[in-house]
């Protein structure tokens, strides 16, 4: 089947606040704002930018006729995105809002994913019903988090829980409240580079040092998914959150062969550090993490591209994704246009259907 | 068929007798009151078994963060990986593998052991 005429969902939305957290103001406090009006406090960017227009990763042919940033305007987002690509459902996850990590303050962190959260809510969600929400927690009270999450991931709107994170691996007991949470309401824990990694002292650290340049931090982003991974697993936490899932947004997976392979063969002779784990530990993997696919990697040959989807299960670990509105967008109708009609199927549909709890939209 | 390997406190309480038997490289290990006999071979990548340790180690837990050490004296771990057999049954422990290393029955009397080849 002609991919333009499949099912869609696409896993992986950007939608930006104008303003920046000026624009975020009215969600919050009298008592915030000025807070904020009183530091000049911004959502910084990474210093090593995208040597494209403007050095930024949204793409200039997405910028709304309203004006604004491309991605700020939900209804041009419709017109310009799920109407001509047939997309039924976007999940939206707010990588200007993943640069709160950059910020050392937990206070300002808390305060800040929580109005771009009601922002959301109020500007976008209503607008459209395609339109499902990853919300934004601050990792740096857990608590808080939990919080965040029950106050609003009941929501039929809100379909996961975004966690922008911080130098500190995802197994780490730290993490628990918002774990519990997220498995309580049923939703899956989404990661995605944030665009702040390495850059600031409370974000993410590029395994070995600096990189010094766009093209060498964004090739390194999967290091991050990898040692985040490993870290979930070999800490156990698929066991102590038996119903937990996480998705890897962007960060590609055809390191995920090599993991799955890595981790079983050290499994045989370290088990004894990790005695929690019952069976081999890439089958946790596979049953706790899904992958979105874009930026889909181009190996030297198609069919390389097919052996490495069967290497992962792809028919249950594989989300399509867009990544509209940045540069690196993949489109539906050119991409995996040589697979399998039932991998495809699972891939651009079933997967996150079934991650997110959709059912086909009314 | 039994072959005498030598007098039971002659064997080392720590590391294994290694004997020829038959041209079958076996290791001896004495741990308390109890005398194993394995092929001197791992079967992952045929490291020689017998140069390993004999202790217990990590039983499974259903507990994340719970630590729970038994099968003292038991367990012998490969001096390469590590891969741990049980002396008991030659098994791999805990399905990691499904490879099992060789045991040969021990039995001593008068003091003397003997290894059934």
């Amino acid at each position: 089947m002609n991919n333009s005429r499949m099912k869609i969902i696409d896993s992986d939305v950007h939608p930006w606040v104008n303003g920046d957290i000026e624009g975020l103001k009215p969600y919050m406090s009298k008592s915030w704002q000025m807070r904020f009006e009183g530091k000049r406090a911004i959502l910084p960017d990474h210093p090593l930018r995208p040597p494209l227009a403007g050095a930024t990763s949204i793409r200039r042919d997405t910028t709304p006729p309203s004006g604004g940033a491309g991605g700020s305007d939900p209804y041009f987002m419709r017109e310009d995105h799920l109407d001509p690509h047939g997309i039924e459902y976007a999940i939206l996850s707010s990588i200007q809002a993943g640069k709160l990590v950059s910020l050392p303050n937990t206070g300002e962190a808390i305060t800040l994913a929580r109005a771009f959260n009601d922002y959301f809510r109020d500007k976008w969600l209503d607008v459209d019903s395609r339109y499902r929400l990853a919300m934004c927690v601050a990792v740096h009270d857990p608590v808080e988090a939990a919080k965040e999450i029950r106050r609003i991931g009941g929501e039929q709107s809100i379909v996961a829980v975004y966690m922008p994170l911080i130098n500190v691996l995802m197994g780490n007991r730290h993490y628990y409240p918002i774990y519990e949470a997220a498995e309580e309401l049923g939703l899956p824990i989404l990661i995605h580079p944030t665009g702040t990694e390495g850059a600031f002292q409370t974000s993410v650290a590029f395994a070995g040092g600096v990189p010094s340049s766009y093209i060498e931090r964004h090739s390194c982003f999967p290091q991050i998914a990898m040692g985040n991974i490993a870290s979930l697993l070999f800490e156990g936490v698929f066991v102590r959150f038996p119903k937990l899932k996480f998705l890897a947004a962007e960060f590609g997976f055809s390191w995920v062969p090599h993991m799955l392979w890595r981790v079983d063969q050290n499994w045989r002779q370290f088990r004894r550090e990790v005695p929690w784990l019952e069976q081999e530990p890439s089958r946790y993997v596979l049953d706790h993490v899904r992958f979105t696919s874009q930026p889909l990697e181009e190996p030297e040959k198609d069919e390389y591209l097919i052996q490495i989807l069967e290497m992962v299960h792809a028919e249950r670990t594989i989300l399509f994704s867009t990544d509209y509105p940045h540069w690196d967008t993949d489109y539906p109708e050119t991409t995996f246009q040589r697979l399998p009609q039932a991998m495809k199927q699972r891939i651009f549909y079933d997967n996150a259907a079934e991650l997110f709890g959709l059912n086909a939209a009314v | 068929m039994e072959h005498n390997v030598g007098r039971l406190e002659d064997i080392p309480n720590t590391d294994a007798l290694i004997v020829d038997i038959e041209g079958r490289p076996i290791g001896v290990f004495k741990r308390g009151d109890k005398v194993y006999a394995v092929k001197n071979l791992c079967p992952h990548k045929r490291a020689p078994l017998a140069r390993g340790t004999v202790e217990g180690t990590m039983l499974p837990t259903a507990c994340v963060g719970e630590f729970k050490y038994g099968m003292e004296n038991q367990v012998v771990k490969c001096p390469w990986h590590g891969w741990e057999f049980d002396l008991e049954t030659g098994k791999c422990l805990f399905g990691v593998s499904d490879s099992k290393i060789k045991t040969y029955p021990v039995s001593v009397r008068d003091g003397q052991v003997y290894v059934d080849v």
